[in-house]
C-alpha cells in the first residue's frame, strides 16, 4: 500500500504524519493521534458522532479522508477547552444534562460550536435545524437544545466580560 | 486485565468526561499486539452452504449460542442459533466466517480471502409465509418456535357490540449511537472481556456456557456504554467468536460492529401482530376480549421471540377491568435476524392492541375516548383474567385527564389522541450490589449496568440519605464480574427499583454494624473502618405504575405529520432525581414518536434488508420532534426508597396516543406502526 505524507495542524499543534490514501480522517484522529473523543456511529455521515472542525467548519470525519486535511487545520473536542478550563458549551451540556450515554456528545458540542460561531443567539427552530445532522438516541434532544441555548448565553456573557476588560485597560 | 492501562478513576461512571471527549468506550481500548476481527456474513436470507474456505468458521467453533439475557428462553434444539452458520444460512447478516489482522483495514481486506459457494433457497420472510411454509430448520415440524395461551376460553357472548381488528407493530432497530463491540483477551487461563453492555453477568454466563469454560475463568468488564435500549443485554455470536479467537491466537481481539451490521445482525425489537376481538354492552362497557398474537421471532430461538408471546399476552387487557379474556399466541420462525428486546419489549405491543380497540369502541359508540376508558376502569385494585395485578386505575386516570388538559385540547384541535397504560417492570430475579468502605471512601459496584441512565446520581443520593456520607466520597464503578459475584442487568424499567433496594439494604446492614461497634451511628465511625458488603435481593416483586399521554398533530398536504404536542403524565414513584427522570421520559418519548412515524426495518420479498442505513431505519432528528410537556406524579412505592419503574413508560404510552391523534386528523383508521405519509393521503 502506498504511503502519503501529510502536514496538518490538529488542536493547535503541527503534525506531520504518514497515512494510507484510503485512511479515513476519523481513524487517523483516533488511531494515529489517540484523539478518541471523536466517535464512529453510523459510517454514512448521518449520525454526526464523528463531527470535527476542519478550518473552523463542522464536518463528518467518517466520510473524509485523512489526506484531505493536508495543509488544513483540524479541531476536535479535545481542542476546544483552554488550559483545562471547559468551554462554555461543555459547561452548558453538563449543567443542563445535555447528554445521557455520552456517545454523541462531542459531535453535538462541535456542531453547536460551529452554529454559535455563525449565529450568536439562535432560536430553538434554528438550533433544531442545525443539529439535525447529529443523532442522539437517549435524550429526545430537549436537554441538548437547552444546553445550546444556555451555552450561547454563557458565550455572550464571556464576550461582554472580555470587552469590558479591554475597555478598563 | 493488566494490559489495559485505564486507571482506577477511569473505571467509574462519570458523565463529565463525555463533554471533554475523554470517555472510555470499548473502541477506545488499545492493547499491544491486538487483532481486529471482521465477520463475513451471509448475503442470502436462506441458502445452503456448498463450500467454505478460509477464515475461522463452524469447523473451528461448532458451538451454539447460550440462552442468556433479558427475556432469553430456551428454544427447541434445532432452532438455537449456531455461533457460525453451519450447512445453511438463515438470515442476511448471519456470521459465516471471521478473519483477523492487526488493523481494521487489513482485516476487512482479508474478507476477500474467504471463499463461499451458496445454493440460494426460497426464504420465509413474513409471518404469513411462516404459517404456510415448510419449516426452515430440519428437525422441526413447523415454523412455530413456541406457543402460549393465557386466560380461560369462553364462548362468544351475544353482545350488542362486537368489534374486531388486526393490528401490527413493525420491527425496529434499537440503534444506540454506539454500535456493539468488545475486546477479548485470554491471559493466564482467564478470558478477560471488555464489552459495551447492559449486563456483564449475562455476557459472562453466556460466554462460559458457549465456550465450555467455568464461570470463574471468565471476567467481563463494562466499558462506557453508548446506549443499548435492550440490544446489549445478552451475548451474540460475535462475542463468542472474538473470545474463541483470543484463546486460539493468544492475542487480544477487538470487534466493533458497523452500523450496517447493527441493522442486519443485532436483534431488533417489535415485529408483532395482534388480532383482537372485543365484546361490549350497549353503554360501552367491555365484557370480554379475545386475542391472537403472532411474534416474528426471526431465524432462531436465541432472541426473545419465545419469551415475548406469554409476556405480551399477560398485558393485553391493559389497565382495564375486563372480566373475561382469552389470548392465544405463536412465535414464528422466519429467515430474518432473531428478534430481541427493544425498550418496552412486549409492553408497547400489548398496549397498542388494547388501546387501538378502545379507540375503535369510542368511535363505534360516538363517545369520547376518555369516557370509554373511564367506563372500563375500576375504582379498586383489579386482578386481570390474564394474570396481571393492577392498582385502582380510575382515580389516576381522572387526574391524568385533568393534568394533561385533554378535554380543552380536544375542543381546540382536531388531531388529538389520549392513551393510558400500566407499566409492568421486569423485576425478576432481583439485582446485586456491592459496597466497599476503605480509606474513608465508598466504592459501589452493580450487577446491572448503567448505559446512560445515570445510576451513579441516585446511588449517591440514597447513600447520602441512609448513611449521611457526602456525595463526593462515593464512587460508582462500571460493571465487573470479578467484583460482583452475580447479577442480572439494566433493563425492563428495573434499576431504580432493584438497585435502589439493594443499596438501601446494604446501607441498613452497615448502619447496624456501626451501631453494634460504636454504640451509635455516625458517618465518621462508618468511614473509620473497612467494610465490604454484597447483597443479591432474590425476592422478585412487581410494582406496576400508571401513565397517560396526550398527542396533538397536524398533517401536511403530502401526508407528513407534524407533532405539535407530545405530553405525559406518569407515576414514577418517588423521583430520585428529577432531571434524570425527565431525561429518561424525553428520550423514551422520542423513541415512541420514532416507532409511530419514522422507524422500521423493512425487508424485500427475498429477505434482503431494504433499510440498511441509520437514516433509512428512521431514527428521529432534532427537527422531527416537539418540545415535550412532562408532568410527574410521585406516588411512592412500598419500597423504603419509594421508587417505581420508569424507563419504558414513554415507549408504551406515546405510540398509542400519537397514532390516535393521526387517526383523528386524517379520518383514517390506522392499524400499524410506523404510519407512513402514503397511508394518509388519498
Amino acid at each position: 500500500m502506498r504511503i502519503v505524507k501529510i502536514r496538518t495542524r490538529v488542536n493547535g499543534k503541527d503534525i506531520q504524519s504518514e497515512v494510507e490514501p484510503r485512511e479515513l480522517l476519523v481513524h487517523f484522529l483516533r488511531e494515529n493521534l489517540g484523539l478518541t473523543g471523536v466517535h464512529i456511529g453510523c459510517d454514512t455521515s448521518n449520525c454526526g458522532a464523528c463531527t470535527v472542525l476542519v478550518d473552523g467548519k463542522a464536518v463528518k470525519s467518517c466520510t473524509m479522508l485523512a489526506v484531505q486535511v493536508d495543509g488544513r487545520e483540524v479541531t476536535t473536542i479535545e481542542g476546544i477547552s483552554k488550559n483545562d478550563e471547559l468551554h462554555p458549551l461543555q459547561k452548558a451540556f453538563l449543567e443542563k444534562h445535555g447528554l445521557q450515554c455520552g456517545y454523541c456528545t462531542s459531535g453535538m458540542i462541535l456542531t453547536s460550536y460551529w452554529l454559535l460561531k455563525n449565529n450568536k443567539n439562535p432560536t430553538e427552530e434554528e438550533i433544531r435545524k442545525n443539529l439535525s445532522g447529529n443523532l442522539c438516541r437517549c435524550t429526545g434532544y430537549q436537554s441538548i437544545i437547552e444546553s445550546v441555548k444556555y451555552g450561547a448565553q454563557l458565550m455572550m456573557k464571556e464576550k461582554e466580560k472580555e470587552e469590558q476588560q479591554i475597555e478598563v485597560r | 486485565m493488566p494490559t489495559i492501562n485505564w486507571n482506577d478513576r477511569e473505571l467509574e461512571y462519570d458523565s463529565s468526561r463525555f463533554v471533554k471527549g475523554t470517555g472510555h468506550f470499548v473502541d477506545d481500548i488499545k492493547i499491544q499486539g491486538m487483532l481486529f476481527m471482521t465477520v463475513l456474513r451471509s448475503p442470502y436470507a436462506r441458502a445452503r452452504i456448498i463450500s467454505l474456505k478460509g477464515g475461522i468458521s463452524s469447523k473451528d467453533l461448532g458451538a451454539k449460542i447460550a440462552s442468556v439475557g433479558e427475556g432469553a428462553s430456551e428454544g427447541e434444539a434445532s432452532s438455537v442459533e449456531p455461533i457460525f452458520a453451519s450447512g445453511f444460512v438463515n438470515y442476511v447478516g448471519q456470521p459465516v466466517a471471521a478473519v483477523f489482522a492487526e488493523d481494521r483495514y487489513k482485516s476487512e481486506d482479508l474478507l476477500d480471502s474467504v471463499e463461499v459457494d451458496y445454493e440460494p433457497l426460497k426464504p420465509v420472510v413474513t409471518i404469513d409465509e411462516a404459517l404456510s411454509s415448510p419449516p426452515i430448520h430440519k428437525g422441526m415440524k413447523s415454523n412455530i418456535l413456541s406457543e402460549a395461551v393465557k386466560g380461560q376460553d369462553f364462548s362468544d357472548p351475544s353482545s350488542p357490540i362486537v368489534l374486531e381488528d388486526t393490528l401490527e407493530n413493525n420491527r425496529i432497530s434499537t440503534n444506540p449511537i454506539e454500535p456493539r463491540g468488545l475486546v477479548a483477551s485470554f491471559e493466564g487461563g482467564v478470558l478477560n472481556v471488555w464489552a459495551s453492555t447492559q449486563a456483564v453477568h449475562s455476557v459472562k454466563n453466556g460466554l462460559a456456557e458457549t465456550l465450555g469454560l467455568s464461570k470463574d475463568k471468565v471476567r467481563v468488564m463494562q466499558a462506557d456504554t453508548g446506549g443499548a435500549f435492550g440490544s446489549k443485554g445478552g451475548i451474540y455470536p460475535e462475542y463468542a467468536i472474538a473470545s474463541f479467537a483470543s484463546m486460539k491466537y493468544g492475542k487480544p481481539v477487538k470487534w466493533i460492529e458497523t452500523r450496517r451490521e447493527h441493522l442486519t445482525s443485532t436483534n431488533p425489537g417489535r415485529g408483532v401482530r395482534g388480532k383482537m376481538k372485543i365484546f361490549s354492552e350497549k353503554n360501552g362497557k367491555i365484557t370480554g376480549m379475545k386475542g391472537e398474537i403472532m411474534v416474528d421471532a426471526g431465524a432462531y430461538g436465541s432472541g426473545s421471540g419465545g419469551f415475548s408471546v406469554p409476556f405480551i399476552e399477560s398485558m393485553m387487557t391493559g389497565a382495564y377491568a375486563i372480566e373475561k379474556a382469552f389470548v392465544t399466541g405463536k412465535a414464528l420462525l422466519t429467515n430474518k435476524v432473531p428478534q430481541g428486546p427493544y425498550r418496552g419489549a412486549g409492553r408497547p405491543e400489548a398496549s397498542f392492541f388494547i388501546e387501538r380497540m378502545l379507540d375503535l369502541l369510542a368511535d363505534e359508540m360516538k363517545m369520547d375516548p376518555a369516557d370509554v376508558r373511564l367506563l372500563n376502569m375500576s375504582d379498586k385494585p383489579f386482578n386481570s383474567p390474564l394474570g396481571m395485578k393492577i392498582d385502582a386505575a380510575r382515580p389516576f386516570f381522572e387526574t391524568a385527564v385533568r393534568e394533561l388538559e385533554y378535554r380543552r385540547e380536544a375542543k381546540l384541535a382536531k388531531g388529538v389522541g389520549l392513551s393510558f397504560f400500566v407499566l409492568v417492570p421486569g423485576t425478576y430475579t432481583g439485582e446485586s450490589a456491592r459496597m466497599i468502605v476503605k480509606d474513608g471512601k465508598i466504592g459501589v459496584w452493580l450487577g446491572g449496568n448503567s448505559h446512560g441512565q445515570g445510576h451513579e446520581t441516585f446511588i449517591r443520593k440514597l447513600i447520602n440519605e441512609e448513611l449521611d456520607v457526602s456525595k463526593e466520597l462515593v464512587t460508582v464503578y462500571r460493571g465487573d464480574t470479578s467484583v460482583t459475584k452475580d447479577g442480572e442487568g439494566a433493563w425492563g424499567s428495573r434499576s431504580a427499583i432493584l438497585i435502589g433496594a439493594a443499596i438501601v439494604a446494604i446501607c441498613k446492614k452497615l448502619r447496624t454494624e456501626v451501631e453494634k461497634e460504636f454504640g451509635s451511628y455516625s458517618s465518621e465511625s462508618l468511614l473509620s473502618r473497612d467494610h465490604d458488603e454484597y447483597v443479591f435481593d432474590e425476592k422478585p416483586f412487581s410494582l406496576t405504575s400508571f401513565g397517560a399521554n396526550l398527542a396533538t398533530v397536524e398533517i401536511g398536504r403530502f401526508g407528513n405529520v407534524r407533532v405539535k404536542k407530545c405530553n405525559a403524565y406518569y407515576d414514577v414513584g418517588r423521583a430520585l432525581n428529577r432531571e434524570m427522570v425527565l431525561g429518561q421520559i424525553h428520550g423514551g418519548m422520542a423513541q415512541g414518536i420514532g416507532q409511530t412515524l419514522h422507524e422500521g426495518l423493512f425487508y424485500s420479498e427475498d429477505g434482503q434488508l431494504i433499510t440498511s442505513s441509520i437514516s433509512d431505519a428512521g431514527v428521529p432528528l432534532a427537527e422531527d420532534l416537539p418540545n415535550f410537556g412532562v408532568k410527574i406524579a410521585e406516588n411512592r412505592s412500598s419500597l423504603p426508597h419509594g421508587a417505581k419503574g420508569l424507563g419504558e413508560a414513554p415507549t408504551i404510552g406515546v405510540p398509542t396516543a400519537l397514532i390516535r391523534a393521526v387517526e383523528k386528523a386524517s379520518g383514517k383508521r390506522l392499524r400499524k406502526t410506523p404510519v407512513m405519509p402514503e397511508d394518509l393521503i388519498e
